[in-house]
């Protein structure tokens, strides 16, 4: 099999990622979204990529070939999709889920910074344990657990950074803290990954060559494991890491919009971290 | 709590300080922040000397090819130390010392949050430092592997000597020292500004110290535990650098430059909180951006984390690794063109008065875009295969080093001189200073960027008599002596000012920050009484009460600190 | 005074990073070992995490002694500092013994990188314990004395602090060293 062909046949219809999907565009109509143009396409989009990252020959490569296209996809899934989605998700709406008792305690529970940060960095750590991943590439059903999970965790992470409802939102400073730390816990990650030596993840050493383009990558792209895997490590911890970075920059950016409240706080002697909760 | 058994007595009497008792005692015991912080400034004096001298030593042995006038294993011990000093008992210990003076000032505190602490923080910096010099005085010498002692040559197999112990000791003292007072900054700038002093009107040299202060609370236990690994190696026969014994040598680079590279950072960043102090002072203006200025500093410090194998890219880790690492680095360039941007648009248009500190502020600007140009250079990764361990190298860092942060270091003396001793520093001493600093520093540096990419490598004792190596040496070498006569006139200047300057009065530069609303020197307790703080420029609102910064804000005069 | 407890969040997160790099050095030459001893034939994850278990405990009294300085409790004060010194030295008698057996075995610091790195992370890590019980028994001390009568002392707070923290420490390299190689 030749590249382009690799490129429109290894679609894989994943039942899991697909349901997600359907279950996300039907509540959000249902929500009346679709009177809002730009939340509707942020929302699509966001729904869109997700499909694509698993559907695409890039689910495939990463799930029978290269880790490094499997860290594409996560940090995808884990990072940028529910950035759009939560970005896209109709405020109203949200604010009146919220409203209903059980929806907000539930939302208030998951989206407590420490267990949404140990969430996000843990879903981060434990899917990439060698033995789970091998485990999960393996077995439909783990796979597909593994791609909603990042979805739904990536969720509950940015949470408490970008809420749709601000009443939820982190202060500014803390966001900032809390993307900081979750950006200390993915580049230790990404470093292990990048100087740990090849052959980590064993099912990523000898791939099965079921779609016959093996060669390709291996003498054409000169990608060898140890490559792979140099590019898996490099890609969680720059990219990911920036990614992190910007937003931290972005909640710094606000903090410096927003209007001065700290001054009542500065009287009481408090700083920004003791922990006074009525500052900034 | 007055049944309360004292752990530590609580400071409710004034502490002892200038003026209380003139006798030596009254300094070793001090643990007032401004004698603490002159403390630093005159063991960073000393240091700085000293280290001048080794780069004298350094530059006379090269001033012609094939010299003998040092010995190899002599050479090796000066540029070790030259490096060490500079970097960790010059610069470094002056950004911490004039930071712990000004920043309880300008935020209108009594004292840092930790006082004994601090004195802590000076002595382990002063003691660190005649640890590693007292290796020069042992039968082994002083260390000899380079500032950043790459494993396996700083190993026992290696190195049988007692230098390189003496420098992980004398380096894993004061480093603790520097922790400390990291620590004691943050909680300071944190929990003790007077009321209205929010953090968004904090004045950008406290800003700079802040990001500093949190880089030092993060990488300095990196190279702590570093230094430890490397001295269970050589004292107790541990193996974790040693590769013929199972170890790995390539893991003390990562450490190293892990912390490393966010030392460059701390290196720079309270620099930049000078410049930003007084560029706007000397323009008439306040800072142009104050928030982009602030915000790229907290940028600068998160990316700083995560670019140090830029150091390693002849190492061999990979073409991957390095392409990533080459981007990244390249990032920070962004948010320091962003400052760099900030200042000239602080001076475009403002009535600006080219005295001593606005020169060498000025210069610094220049000197140091010379040197992030070259970094960014540096930064590809085929640039650097060609030039590495070079002397283009060489004067890359002394670019951002001298060019940037001593240049701000020197701005920073002058424009605080007044503040500190009640005086004024003499200007035409000064200029002299100023423009025997420039061309020296030039003539000496310029020239090594078309050394390097002739193929000069560094640290070696002499050279071939190659075409024009001679003779552009020998530049070099007159520009460090221009350097080295720009300090007499320094340190004259200094002396003279002392003995017989102007009188100063409190804000002889009309600036706009807290510390120059007390006494030239500030008494013991700083304040009689703070100034409301209603914005960024806090005199400046008390000197024009129909045009303030923040017309809207209101005033808050009553808290635990007022 | 919010100082003293903002400080020693930042020394321990400071701390944080020491251990990190520890830990990072143990995991960096887990599976290089070639010759001499490793994880695996030479450490005794049962005995050791019954020790463990002792030192897990302890945060937990030292918990109750916050709680009985809130509510002004002396003796409960007094006896859950006591308690935590104890849980705390059993520990430290769990590690010298491992580690003197170990070097009965010829197993030292200098045996090959698991040597080094076993036994400076452990090592560090004890010296942490010991250091907070010194700091635990000078609270003591001063408990006895008379002090601390509640229902606020930074100084009980910070010390519990470091030393719930020293506890956290002690989950993670358990985990690292012990269950990484015997799970």
């Amino acid at each position: 099999m030749n590249i382009s062909e690799f490129l429109t046949k290894a679609w894989s219809p994943e039942p899991g990622v697909i349901a997600l999907a359907v279950l996300f565009l039907a509540v959000f109509i249902a929500a009346g979204g679709l009177r809002d143009r730009g939340r509707t396409a942020l929302f699509g989009a966001g729904v869109a990529l997700m499909v694509l990252a698993v559907v695409s020959p890039l689910g495939h490569l990463g799930r029978n070939y290269l880790l490094s296209a499997h860290m594409i996809q996560h940090i995808l899934l884990l990072l940028v999709v529910p950035l759009f989605i939560l970005f896209g998700m109709p405020k109203g709406a949200a604010e009146r889920a919220l409203s209903w008792r059980p929806a907000g305690a539930v939302m208030r529970a998951l989206g407590n910074p420490v267990v949404a940060w140990t969430l996000g960095v843990g879903s981060m750590w434990l899917w990439h344990v060698p033995s789970i991943h091998g485990a999960a590439i393996a077995s439909d059903r783990l796979y597909a657990a593994q791609q909603v999970s990042f979805v739904l965790v990536g969720i509950i992470f940015w949470w408490p950074v970008f809420a749709p409802v601000k009443a939820r939102r982190l202060t500014h400073l803390r966001s900032t803290l809390y993307l900081a730390s979750a950006c200390l816990g993915c580049t230790i990650l990404g470093i292990l990954l990048t100087f740990a030596g090849a052959g980590m993840y064993a099912a990523y050493l000898n791939p099965q060559d079921a779609a016959g383009i093996l060669p390709y990558l291996r003498n054409d792209l000169c990608i060898t494991p140890g490559v792979d895997q140099q590019i898996a490590g490099l890609t969680m911890w720059v990219p990911g890491c920036l990614i992190y970075l910007t937003a931290s920059m972005i909640t710094l950016a606000q903090w410096y919009g927003s209007p001065e409240a700290d001054v009542e706080a500065a009287a009481q002697g408090g700083g920004i971290l003791s922990g006074r909760g009525k500052t900034v | 709590m007055s049944s309360r058994i004292p752990i530590v007595p609580e400071s409710t009497e004034p502490l002892p300080g200038l003026g209380e008792n003139t006798g030596l005692l009254s300094w070793v015991a001090s643990i007032d922040h401004k004698q603490i912080g002159i403390m630093y400034l005159i063991g960073t004096l000393i240091y700085f000397v000293i280290g001048g001298l080794e780069a004298l030593m350094i530059r006379t042995q090269l001033a012609k090819p094939g010299s003998e006038l040092l010995s190899p294993e002599m050479y090796n011990q000066l540029f070790t130390m030259h490096g060490t000093t500079m970097i960790f008992f010059v610069v470094m210990p002056f950004l911490i010392g004039v930071g712990v003076y000004l920043v309880p000032l300008m935020i209108g505190a009594r004292d840092m949050a930790f006082p004994r602490l601090n004195a802590l923080s000076f002595w382990l910096f002063a003691f660190g430092g005649v640890l590693l010099y007292y290796s020069f005085f042992t039968q082994s010498g002083a260390p000899d592997v380079g500032w950043f002692a790459y494993a396996p040559l700083s190993e026992k197999p290696f190195s049988l000597n007692n230098g390189p112990t003496y420098w992980a000791l004398g380096l894993l003292v004061s480093g603790i020292g520097s922790l400390i007072s990291g620590l004691n900054n943050v909680v300071t700038i944190l929990t003790m500004r007077t009321p209205g002093m929010t953090m968004r009107r904090l004045p950008l040299f406290v800003w700079m110290m802040l990001v500093t202060s949190f880089l030092l609370v993060f990488v300095i236990p990196i190279i702590t535990s570093a230094f430890v690994m490397l001295l269970l190696d050589r004292l107790l026969g541990a193996t974790f650098f040693t590769p013929a014994f199972g170890g790995s040598a390539i893991l003390w680079q990562h450490f190293f430059w892990g912390f490393g590279h966010p030392e460059v950072y701390i290196l720079v960043l309270p620099a930049f909180g000078i410049v930003s102090e007084v560029i706007p002072v000397f323009s008439r203006k306040p800072i142009y951006g104050y928030e982009f200025v602030a915000g790229s500093t907290v940028a600068i410090g998160l990316l700083s984390l995560g670019v140090w194998a830029h150091h390693m890219f002849a190492v061999g880790l990979g073409n991957v690794a390095n392409a990533y690492f080459s981007l990244a680095s390249m990032l920070i360039a962004i948010p320091t063109g962003i400052k760099v941007l900030n200042w000239v648009s602080t001076m475009w248009g403002g009535r600006i008065n080219f005295a001593v500190p606005m020169l060498f502020a000025t210069a610094f600007i220049i000197e140091f875009v010379v040197g992030g140009l070259s970094g960014v250079a540096i930064a590809s990764v085929p640039i650097d295969w060609v030039v590495t361990d070079s002397y283009f190298i060489v004067a890359h860092f002394h670019y951002t080093i001298f060019g940037g942060s001593l240049f701000a270091i020197f701005a920073g003396v002058y424009y605080w001189f007044p503040k500190f001793t009640g005086r004024m520093m003499s200007e035409t001493l000064g200029k002299w200073h100023f423009w025997l600093t420039v061309v020296g520093f030039n003539m000496t540096f310029f020239i090594q960027h078309f050394l390097g990419v002739m193929g000069m490598p560094r640290r070696t004792y002499t050279y071939h008599d190659m075409p024009y190596w001679g003779s552009m040496n020998l530049i070099s070498t007159i520009g460090a002596f221009i350097i080295a006569l720009s300090v007499l006139v320094f340190i004259w200047n200094i002396i003279v000012s002392l003995r017989k300057g102007e009188p100063a009065g409190d804000n002889p530069w009309k600036a706009w920050t807290l510390e120059w609303a007390t006494t030239s020197p500030p008494p013991v307790y700083n304040f009689k009484l703070v100034p409301p703080v209603r914005g960024r420029r806090p005199l400046w609102d008390l000197a024009h009460p129909d045009s303030p910064d923040e017309p809207d804000a209101k005033i808050v005069t009553e808290g635990p600190n007022g | 005074m919010a100082n003293n407890r903002m400080m020693i969040k930042f020394f321990i997160a400071s701390e944080s990073i020491f251990f990190l790099m520890l830990i990072l050095a143990y995991v960096n030459f887990h599976n290089s070992v070639t010759t001499g001893p490793t994880a695996k034939s030479s450490l005794d994850p049962y005995v050791t995490g019954i020790f463990s278990l002792f030192l897990l405990a302890s945060s937990f009294t030292v918990w109750l002694a916050g709680k009985s300085l809130k509510n002004r409790n002396r003796s409960g004060l007094k006896l859950w500092l006591f308690a935590t010194i104890v849980l705390g030295a059993v520990f430290i008698f769990g590690q010298a013994r491992e580690w003197f057996g170990l070097f009965g075995r010829g197993i030292t610091i200098s045996s090959n990188v698991f040597g080094s790195t076993f036994f400076t992370l452990t090592g560090f890590h004890g010296f942490h314990v010991c250091v907070g019980l010194v700091m635990l028994s000078v609270l003591l001390g001063l408990t006895l004395a008379g002090d601390f009568k509640g229902p606020k002392s930074d100084a009980v707070e910070c010390v519990s602090l470091y030393w719930h923290f020293v506890d956290g420490v002690w989950i993670v390299v358990f985990s690292v060293i012990y269950l990484w190689a015997f799970l």
